[in-house]
């Protein structure tokens, strides 16, 4: 590293030394309104010498008094001007086809689009600014081909699922690297409330420019070990020259639950309970009538406590401007918004400064910086965030499962309790253990606060024009404050209470210099040419508080008086973290073109990582990449088929990059901790490492054409990719009897790959002056693999919240494959539940006797064994996905539907055997069906009073995975442009109104209220899993643009 | 060259030199950076390399036997749901309903956990009985300190193989132990690749046990001169017990006496002759409350803040329906409807029967944070071991296991003595003993099936005879999906 550099300063100095007698112009290229042109050629004409405009428009060039400077480029008319007696000549230039002159964000750099080999996607900060979302990830769906989201539940903040072509990783993380303003952040939940905290939601949407989602290896292997998932980089707006601009957006909205399950009524629940005792040899629960202070029979709607109409509202406001050395954008935003379920809110506070300046011609500095603070609140489980699916208190099944014939309150108006648990009332032993949601509500609490700051400062110099030297010092200092509370009424807390605050710290700096070496020879040859280095450091400590026993019931905090206090489990770690990781790099990418029709790339990385033992550290990236423009051939140009095509290119790239996410700062190492024995010190083995650990390394293919047809009417990507990944680090599981500290050792063996098509096409079908109608559609076809685990592993089962095997991943089938004893429906002679062995063999269920009985022969039959009964039998990963936008303007209106869709997939609707359980448990409608005389033929079993097989909670059945194929209306809007001559009187340049609505239309055979769920949220091996969610509300917004 | 182009170059060079320096120390790295230590962890390579560090891996081991899902909980707990005395009130799936009704699979969470846990403890003792003899034993020095933590370890490793026998293998005398029985790992395992291995019999386990038992024997001091230690660390008297029990379980009733013979004088006062004075406590319920009487042979601390066993694993959150959760009340048809068990015996006062008459056991006080210890061996359970071993050997009404049997039913009830007129009723008296004396301490579930009784119908959950599959925990999936010798 020290060497290259060392090179290139003599490189500089040498090229310094040797001026010749001409003059040093400069100046800028901007179009007729002002704004720069990047990346334009200015050539003096009758030379072979010639350089590039940096993104700024700006350009350095020595020529004399008297020679003609030609500037061109993509999407701009050639002009000319002749060198006078100054030495600055700007150009201004007429713009004549905007798309390809673009510049497309890469890794450490901008490109102009037409030059670049990657598969990079652009997604505009305009197109998601107005979603009214919490956080930038949530509105990204459909909007790009390749990227999957998926909004896992109904709870405010939750990190949506992100795919970017497919699952890639089984144990570490499959979630693509974020860079901010080149400042790799945090991602995933990061609360320890019952709230739900992404840290993406620290960026307010209405601040960014572009998010720019790289997907194959040309594009991504420049980011080394962190880039198998893909790499999505986003950039904050910056000022541009001219009048100082100040906007205002703003929104505000409702939220409603729909699509929920429909449930029996108190009269219902009651016959169906009473039946299934009856049908019970020895149950003695009796399901009994109580009337509530009215007079009449309770019959309670659990549903009315849990879920409301949320009201959220949003305002940002910038000011962005600047002159020739300064630009700026200072932002300020507020927002608050409340979910559907009860006490479920988001309020953030943000405030973004970037500034740009040029010092000297050769000389610039800048700042970006965001500081934001963010409040999730949720008074008490929603059941729905990844390990509450079987929360005793979670809301989402709470809302279902509850005895309709009880009441919250007793008809004294105190709560009905008993114990930690809602009481029964006039029923009879019913065994309730579930908590009565309203105590919780009404007095738990439970808080996530966050204080964001994210930004970078910078150094650059451009010693020749040539060169340019930049070095970037960013920060990410998250801290997280955690507070939770346990009424000791009833729940969790009872009885003593419990109150617990919990304090996170992440911190991350990261110092990346670069040189960057840019130069046309011969009128002809473009070479870049980026050599890097690279530090990041991140630490991260969580301590906190856990007191129990509270002194009186006056205190609801933990700084009250309370009996015991221990060490707050973070993390899994009960006393809490304190630890670091350190990643150093070196990088570098050269890229040539050949009369910008040939073009070859390459990019290098490499990197060395703390977790890994000495001698695994380090590790070497690399791609190449090509691209040829037949467009731009001369016999192109003047044959008939180049009218019509006016753009053909053809890329491909291969290259070798690296995942890391999520593994352990330590993971390669034995340890031993601490535990007491009767008040002593005891030391134990508790982890066994491995020192032969490191990444896991993804082989990326990527093969492509772009075209453009008619000037531009239509476009479109079509692009087949393959990513092989090997060297996958499965978490061996250890036999129980081998007593390995958590029965696990990580080695790197397994091997996986996604292959699949990506497809863009976007048509102006119609641009008059009065009406015009754009449209977009991306579809994405993945097929998911796994091709071996390890020779001593054949499978690995997953377990939804601890508790429910529900997936099981093996070679020969996609990822988290759903894993189910197969059902076959009921049986018309018995009203059993038919299961199928491995065997074939059909078997009745007669909860009764607890025994199973062949149906041909109506012997008693070896009772189902999950090990030995259970297939993997549904496919859990979207095989297709994808988004259709269409915009139409008429006049001053205009109106944008975004549709998405995933397809060739499967959902676990666990809810369903919830909610079809013969406990006490409240169950849907469907169980009106029940079989209750022979000869029917029903989907639903003989009700027996305690059965929890034949509904598939004790073991999960087929019975209840369904096709999660959908097609969703996510986002529809319409909006009037005010007229300007009304504006410019208040002095408002310009206005926009509109109305719009999210989640507005899911048109799906799925039973349950949505199947874009995930019980699980971003865990690789548990997709497609929906148990006790909350399902995502549907939400509608007024709103107003306002430019000054 | 002009002054301006030499100003010029000055001005370049020099920006070009800072830029190029802070570039070059910016690519500097950072070795300690790359090469961190954790702040939070204890390196392995630490621990055998100081006193200290050793004798806190020795309380580890008890520490790993103590844990919610073992010893210090559940593994209690499950004997005792699996016996008649209680009753399933909650329906919890968490809280051993499917173990209470026989119900439960291989794949249930509670059945992997209580396995995983004896096998954590198992490997422990290895890997530390193996780390000992490469070099521990050299820093330790101390001959007789040598000896103790082998003996120790070899204590814990045993008692955690005989733990798993009761509940996951055939009883011994179902077939002489020729059933299988449990994967014997003697050997310290850190790394991939040892999965397969095929369980070995019942009667090969046993055998292991008792040689890990003589070893500890011989090794474990007599006293530790402290009261806490000597309840929660083996000693001789309790390595004795052990072996005791052992031998009862595999209906050995000569080596049962033998072992006894150690630690009971041939008539009353029944108390140890050696060692730690183990006796009879006069007011049993200080042994549940003082938790360090003579009475306690080994038993499982808690102590409460950072000591605890772990939400729904305490015994008192079980069995208590106000300072815990109610999950299990007393069978109104189990041992409290005895007729022999007199209302106005002491041990009445742990049946609490509430105002629905509901009967709960108040044995363990409980409340939060549930600092009750667990009992594992008491000095009652000595006695009438010996004496069920004397009156099954001589198959007569033995004078010795007579006094004994009275000797622990005066404690509590000094108005009744038993006057068996057979062996077969002195049997009786003393198995109905050990149900009265022992209910909610883990013994009743075995008590069952080394004796290959059929576990009687309660509630709703029907009789599970010796045949039935449920007669004994299903093989966990965390084994049998990974190990391919099963």
């Amino acid at each position: 590293m020290r060497k290259l550099l060392t090179l290139l300063a003599v490189l500089v100095l040498s090229s310094v030394l040797a001026f010749a007698q001409t003059k040093l112009i400069t100046g800028r290229v901007t179009d007729q309104q002002g704004q720069p042109v990047p990346f334009s050629t200015i050539r003096v004409k009758g030379t072979k010498k010639g350089v590039s405009a940096d993104a700024d428009g700006s350009y350095s060039i020595r020529a004399n008094s008297g020679e003609t400077l030609i500037v061109s480029g993509a999407g701009i008319e050639v002009k000319e001007a002749t060198v006078g007696v100054g030495s600055t000549l700007d150009f201004v230039i007429t713009r004549r086809n905007s798309s390809l002159a673009e510049v497309v964000v890469v890794g450490y750099g901008v490109q102009r689009k037409s030059d670049v080999t990657g598969n990079i996607a652009t997604v505009k900060g305009a197109s998601i600014a107005d979603n009214p979302v919490q956080s930038f990830d949530a509105a990204l769906g459909g909007k790009a081909a390749g990227v999957q989201i998926t909004s896992a539940n109904g709870v405010v903040n939750n990190p949506p699922v992100f795919r970017i072509r497919g699952t890639n990783s089984i144990s570490l993380s499959s979630y693509p690297l974020i860079v901010i303003d080149g400042v790799p952040t945090f991602t995933g939940d990061v609360s320890m409330s019952e709230a739900a905290s992404n840290p993406l939601a620290s960026i307010n949407p209405a601040d960014i420019e572009s998010l720019d989602v790289l997907k194959d290896a040309a594009a991504t292997a420049i980011y080394g070990s962190r880039a198998a998932n893909g790499v999505v980089i986003i950039t904050t707006k910056h000022g541009k020259r001219g009048k100082t601009k100040v906007t205002y957006d703003g929104w505000v909205g409702q939220t409603k639950a729909f699509r929920l399950w429909k449930m029996l009524d108190a009269d219902q629940y009651m016959m169906i309970k009473n039946e299934g005792v009856a049908n019970k040899t020895g149950a003695t629960a009796k399901f009994l009538p109580t009337n509530g202070p009215d007079g009449k029979e309770i019959n309670t709607n659990w549903k009315d406590y849990v879920y409301h109409t949320g009201i959220s509202h949003s305002h940002s406001l910038n000011v962005s401007g600047g002159n020739e050395a300064t630009t700026y954008y200072i932002a300020a935003g507020y927002t608050r918004q409340e979910g559907i379920v009860v006490t479920n809110t988001f309020e953030r506070k943000n405030f973004r400064f970037n500034l740009d300046h040029k010092v000297s011609k050769i000389f610039s500095i800048g700042v970006n910086a965001g500081y934001s603070n963010e409040l999730n609140k949720a008074a008490t489980s929603t059941g729905s965030l990844p390990g509450q699916a079987y929360s005793t208190g979670g809301l989402g099944r709470i809302a279902l499962i509850l005895p309709p014939n009880i009441g919250p309150f007793n008809n004294d108006g105190s709560y009905n309790v008993n114990g930690a648990a809602i009481g029964p009332m006039n029923n009879v032993k019913p065994g309730i253990s579930y908590y009565n949601p309203v105590v919780l509500i009404d007095n738990n609490h439970s808080s996530t606060e966050n204080n964001h700051i994210q930004g970078n400062a910078y150094l650059q110099l451009k010693p020749i024009p040539d060169i340019t030297l930049r070095t970037v010092y960013g920060v990410d200092n998250l801290n997280s404050d955690n507070d939770f509370y346990l009424t000791p009424l009833n729940g969790d807390g009872y009885p003593g209470g419990e109150a617990i605050n919990t304090f996170l710290k992440y911190k991350r700096w990261i110092w990346t210099s670069t040189a960057q070496y840019d130069h046309i020879f011969a009128d002809r040859h473009t070479v870049g040419f980026l050599v890097g280095t690279e530090q990041q450091n991140t630490t991260q400590i969580g301590f906190g508080l856990d007191r129990t026993n509270v002194n009186d019931a006056y205190y609801t905090n933990a700084q009250g008086g309370w009996t015991d206090n221990v060490s707050a489990t973070v993390n899994n770690n009960t006393n809490g973290i304190n630890t670091q990781n350190y990643l150093v790099s070196g990088f570098g990418r050269l890229n040539y073109d050949f009369d910008k029709k040939y073009f070859v790339s390459g990019s290098f990385r490499r990197d060395g990582y703390s977790a890994f033992a000495p001698g695994r550290k380090y590790g070497n990236f690399w791609s190449a990449s090509v691209a040829y423009d037949i467009a731009k051939e001369g016999f192109w140009a003047n044959s008939g088929i180049g009218k019509i095509v006016n753009t053909l290119r053809l890329r491909g790239s291969y290259g070798t990059v690296g995942n890391i996410s999520g593994i352990a700062d330590f993971a390669s190492y034995p340890f031993h901790a601490t535990k007491l024995y009767d008040g002593s010190t005891g030391l134990y083995f508790s982890q066994a490492g491995n020192k032969s650990l490191t990444w896991e390394t993804s082989k990326k293919t990527d093969v492509g054409l772009q075209f453009s047809l008619w000037n531009d009417l239509v476009t479109g990507d079509v692009a087949w990719y393959k990513n092989s990944i090997d060297g996958l680090i499965i978490n061996i599981p250890q036999a129980g009897s081998t007593g390995i500290p958590s029965l696990t050792i990580p080695m790197n063996v397994g091997s996986m790959y996604n292959r699949g098509w990506e497809i863009t096409l976007g048509a102006r079908p119609v641009s008059g002056k009065d009406f015009r109608w754009n449209t977009s559609f991306n579809i994405t076809l993945n097929k998911n693999m796994v091709t071996a685990l390890a020779p001593t592993v054949p499978s690995i089962t997953y377990t939804t919240s601890s508790l429910e095997q529900t997936s099981i991943t093996l070679p020969g089938y996609s990822i988290g494959t759903i894993y189910v004893l197969p059902t076959a429906g009921v049986d018309p002679a018995t009203g059993r539940r038919i299961f199928v062995n491995a065997n074939g063999d059909k078997l009745g269920y007669n909860f009764d006797v607890k025994k199973y009985y062949d149906l041909k022969t109506g012997a008693v039959a070896k009772s189902i064994d999950p090990v030995k009964d259970k297939r993997p039998m549904f496919n859990a990963i979207p095989k297709y996905y994808g988004g259709w936008e269409n915009t139409f303007h008429y006049g001053a209106f205009d109106l944008g539907i975004l549709a998405t869709y995933e397809g060739g997939f499967y959902v676990y609707n666990g809810t369903q055997a919830s909610i079809r359980d013969n406990r006490f448990w409240n169950s849907s409608v469907d169980v009106l069906r029940r079989w209750t005389h022979a000869g029917q033929v029903t989907d639903i079993p003989r009700i027996v009073y305690g059965d929890n097989v034949s509904n598939g909670s004790a073991n999960p059945i087929s019975e209840n995975v369904q096709k999660g194929d959908f097609v969703k209306i996510r986002n529809a809007s319409i909006g009037y442009t005010l007229p300007t001559k009304l504006l410019s009187k208040a002095g408002i340049s310009n206005a926009r109104v509109y109305v719009s609505g999210q989640n507005l239309v899911i048109i799906t055979k799925y039973k349950g209220p949505d199947p874009e769920v995930s019980t699980n949220g971003n865990d690789t091996q548990g997709q497609g899993v929906d148990r006790n969610s909350v399902a995502n509300g549907r939400t509608l917004t007024i709103g107003l643009n306002i430019g000054f | 060259m002009s002054n301006f182009k030499k100003n010029a170059m000055k001005k370049y060079i020099y920006q070009l030199i800072i830029l190029s320096g802070v570039a070059l120390a910016a690519g500097s790295c950072s070795k300690s950076r790359l090469n961190p230590v954790s702040s939070t962890d204890i390196p392995s390579n630490f621990v055998f390399l100081t006193k200290d560090r050793i004798a806190h891996q020795v309380n580890g081991l008890y520490a790993q036997l103590k844990v919610g899902n073992l010893l210090g909980g559940r593994g209690v707990i499950y004997n005792d749901v699996r016996g008649d005395n209680f009753i399933n009130m909650t329906g919890n799936g968490v809280t051993a309903l499917l173990i209470w009704n026989f119900s439960v699979t291989g794949s249930d969470a509670e059945i992997n956990n209580t396995w995983n846990a004896a096998y954590n403890t198992i490997n422990q003792c290895n890997l530390f009985l193996e780390g000992m003899t490469a070099g521990g034993d050299t820093v330790v020095k101390d001959a007789a300190l040598v000896a103790q933590y082998h003996g120790e370890a070899k204590f814990v490793r045993a008692l955690a193989y005989f733990s798993l026998l009761q509940l996951y293998a055939q009883p011994y005398s179902k077939d002489n132990g020729a059933s299988p029985g449990l994967p014997l790992r003697l050997t310290g395992l850190t790394a991939n690749g040892h999965n397969d291995l095929p369980r070995s019999s019942v009667a090969e386990v046993y055998t292991q046990i008792l040689s890990d038992l003589n070893d500890a024997e011989a090794g474990v001091p007599d006293d530790y001169g402290d009261a806490n230690m000597n309840v929660t660390h083996a000693h001789k008297n309790a390595v004795v017990a052990l072996k005791e029990r052992v031998y009862l379980h595999k209906g050995d009733w000569d080596n049962v006496i033998t072992e006894a013979n150690k630690i009971v004088p041939a008539t009353a006062p029944f108390k140890a002759p050696s060692g730690v004075a183990n006796a009879l406590a006069a007011d049993l319920k200080d042994v549940f409350t003082k938790y360090t009487t003579p009475e306690s042979v080994l038993s499982m601390p808690w102590t409460g803040a950072n000591e605890q066993p772990g939400t729904q694993n305490q015994l008192a959150y079980y069995y208590l329906p106000d300072l815990g959760n109610g999950e299990y009340s007393l069978n109104d048809d189990g041992i409290i409807s005895d007729a022999g068990w007199k209302s106005t015996d002491a041990r009445r006062a742990f049946v609490d029967t509430d105002g629905d008459g509901v009967s709960w056991l108040r044995k363990y006080p409980g409340g939060d944070p549930y600092v009750d210890w667990v009992p594992v061996i008491r000095y009652a359970d000595v006695l009438l071991m010996l004496a069920e071993a004397r009156a099954r050997k001589t198959n007569s009404v033995d004078a010795q296991a007579v006094e004994l049997l009275n000797a622990v039913r005066h404690r509590s009830d000094p108005t009744t003595t038993f006057a068996p007129a057979s062996a077969t009723e002195l049997i009786n008296d003393i198995l109905h003993e050990r149900d009265i004396e022992f209910l909610g301490e883990g013994l009743r579930g075995p008590d069952i099936t080394r004796l290959l009784q059929t576990f009687p119908a309660k509630g709703s959950a029907g009789a599970i005879d010796p045949s039935n599959p449920a007669y004994i925990f299903p093989a966990p999936t965390s084994e049998t999906q990974y190990n391919h010798s099963w």
